[in-house]
């Protein structure tokens, strides 16, 4: 029993195209599969009821301005409380010179939020996963566009399905079996 | 004028072959010399790196009052280099100059192998640095902390951050190439590498969406941090009492003599690979002739940053500025420096003026390795001969470099050499999701215009 339904299409206008047509006849759990990030198909496939726009900004500003405050309360602590001393005249607490480091770990760790939250929202880090090793999958990421539908689809049915990607006019259509 | 970005449509496999073929095509001959010199180099570079910490830096040429000298230099000449493929990767992104798609990667390839140089050089110059942990706030049972009220913790908080951000930023464009390579490899090992170095990636739309916007923090990020990591630099010379340090304009000054040494560096190894690679059809006239306005540009703001340097030691009325600025530089020791610096960084770019220089590769070679020439003997200016003449004449002293000095020079050159190199062997040093994503861009370009197809992609 497959978990979902693979279509393969020479470029992104036709998937984008069978994006509509599969939206118009109630299919909601599509998704792709593509060698570069092709707007068409983006455009496509956003939707209330299909994938929102990325939050992981957020993330990463959350991460940015704690990593901040950390530094400089760090700085504060070394430098203003636990070792006080003045050089060049500036006093133990020093808020401007405090800024270089706080700016810099703002910056790290809010890049370290960007990169460990899309290998997270990707699901990446991993060997492999369910449509690698499908027949003919390997040109996702050379020059072909897969289209996706996921059984849970509402609309799913493996021939009915099939039948439909048939007429937006898929090059191979690919049922991957569930490996264990 | 619009000179093409792209000649010809490649379909998207013939572009796949095209930038991942580099990585499996049998080098020649020349490779091997190439690995054999570099490789000497890096050789020679371990033995007076080993030689400097077993002996001490008495082994350099460093005196009092001339301090800071080599080490410091070259830290600062190649963390400067770095600054331009930053500046391709991230500010160019945001203002969405397209012609930065194929030189991108090449460029943070060439900042990291060039701040992993710069990084070597602040723990040598400490003389102990097996102790160059002190700088960073471990739990110390001393209880003697770091001071980071000074210039030189910033400098460690910024160099490290820059580093790392820049290995990300890197490694998340090199995520889908190295899917691309993992299905398309020729041998099942080299599948079996690049499939554990691309994570998993089978380029999902939800995946690239999450992606992109991550993408785009990143430059978003990248770029004040380039901006910050050469003002801080800055400010390890300008918060000292120094005449020819003690200055406000260093921090623009040290960033745009940042970004214009390392165009020219970018230049100087963009020019060879694109020949031993075949590329003139991905990097085009058009991509080295904005590098080279770029230089012009950035050249102004450095010759700027002298013009306002000699003006401002004459207004401010100090006879040690205006000794140092207008005597010690031009005629005391190791003069030919300042010489070199301004025939170099000012003079010889203005050759770039002309349409004919700025399309000629061998001219913007030599215009490119000469900048490299003349911004290191800024530094050289700016660090040495100011310590050579400080405010009391009993404090003046000469400088003169050793053959250690001079051979780790030459090592760091090696061995950056030897490390883009492998880069260049082993990892596909043109982006090909952004190529083919512009590829598509332009071919649908060309069919909403077709009277003007080909020209007009710019």
């Amino acid at each position: 029993m497959a978990d979902r339904i693979l279509a393969q299409y020479e470029h992104e206008d036709a998937l984008a195209a069978a994006v509509h047509r599969l939206r118009a006849k109630g299919y909601r759990a599509l998704d792709a599969y593509l060698p570069f990030p092709a707007v068409e198909v983006e455009d496509a496939l956003i939707g209330p009821a299909l994938t929102a726009p990325s939050r992981l900004p957020y993330l990463c500003f959350v991460f940015g301005v704690l990593a901040e405050g950390t530094a400089y309360a760090l700085q504060w602590l070394l430098n203003g409380y636990l070792y006080p001393l003045v050089v060049g005249g500036r006093p133990p607490h020093f808020p401007l010179a405090f800024v270089p480091i706080t700016f810099e770990m703002g910056v790290l760790f809010a890049s370290f939020a960007a990169v460990i939250g899309v290998l997270w929202r990707g699901r990446l880090v991993r060997l492999t996963d369910d449509v690698q090793g499908t027949p003919g999958f390997e040109s996702a990421t050379r020059d072909r566009f897969w289209l996706e539908i996921s059984a849970a689809d509402p609309a799913f049915d493996p021939d009915r399905t099939r039948a439909d990607l048939a007429e937006t006019g898929a090059l191979r259509i690919e049922l991957p079996e569930v490996g264990p | 004028m619009s000179e093409p970005l792209l000649i010809g449509r490649p379909s998207d496999a013939a572009l796949g072959d095209k930038l991942l073929g580099t990585t499996w095509r049998a080098g020649g001959t020349g490779w091997r010399i190439a690995f054999a010199i570099t490789g000497a180099l890096t050789g020679l570079l371990i033995a007076l790196v080993t030689y400097t910490v077993v002996t001490g830096i008495g082994v350099w040429g460093n005196n009092i009052p001339v301090g800071w000298a080599f080490a410091i230099i070259n830290f600062v000449w190649w963390i400067g280099i770095g600054h331009a493929g930053t500046f391709i990767s991230a500010i160019l992104y945001l203002f969405e100059q397209r012609w930065r798609t194929s030189i991108n990667r090449f460029a943070e390839g060439m900042t990291l192998c060039a701040v992993l140089q710069a990084a070597l050089f602040p723990a040598l110059h400490l003389g102990r640095p097996w102790f160059a942990y002190w700088l960073f706030p471990y739990p110390s049972v001393m209880e003697v902390w770091p001071q980071t009220k000074s210039a030189l913790p910033w400098d460690a908080a910024a160099v490290s951050t820059y580093f790392t951000v820049s290995l990300l930023f890197w490694y998340l464009g090199l995520i889908p190439d190295l899917a691309s390579l993992r299905d398309s490899a020729p041998t099942r090992r080299r599948r079996a590498i690049y499939g554990l170095l691309a994570l998993g990636w089978n380029g999902k739309a939800t995946t690239w969406r999450h992606y992109k916007a991550v993408y785009l923090v990143l430059a978003g990020l990248a770029t004040p941090l380039v901006l910050s990591v050469h003002s801080i630099v800055s400010s390890d010379f300008a918060t000292a009492l120094v005449p020819g340090w003690h200055s406000t304009i260093f921090p623009p000054y040290f960033v745009a003599g940042a970004i214009f040494s390392g165009f020219a560096m970018v230049l100087t190894l963009v020019i060879p690979a694109r020949r031993v690679f075949r590329l003139h059809d991905v990097i085009t006239t058009k991509h080295l002739e904005n590098c080279a306005k770029l230089i012009l540009v950035t050249g102004w703001v450095v010759a700027y940053g002298y013009i306002t340097e000699w003006f401002l030691d004459w207004y401010s009325g100090d006879p040690a500025e205006m000794y140092q600025a207008f005597v010690a530089r031009p005629s005391g020791p190791n003069n030919a420096v300042f010489f070199l610096a301004m025939i170099c960084n000012v003079a010889v770019p203005q050759i770039l003026w002309w349409t004919r220089a700025r399309r000629n590769v061998w001219i913007l070679w030599f215009v490119a390795v000469l900048i490299n020439v003349g911004m290191w003997s800024e530094r050289m200016m700016i660090i040495a001969q100011s310590l050579q003449r400080d405010f009391l004449p009993s404090q003046w002293g000469d400088y003169s470099p050793t053959w250690v000095d001079i051979g780790i020079l030459a090592g760091t050159i090696g061995f950056f050499t030897l490390l883009f190199l492998t880069f260049l062997r082993l990892l596909p040093f043109i982006s090909l999701s952004e190529m083919r994503e512009m590829t598509h861009e332009l071919v649908k370009h060309d069919r909403r215009t077709p009277a003007h197809g080909e020209r007009h992609d710019g």
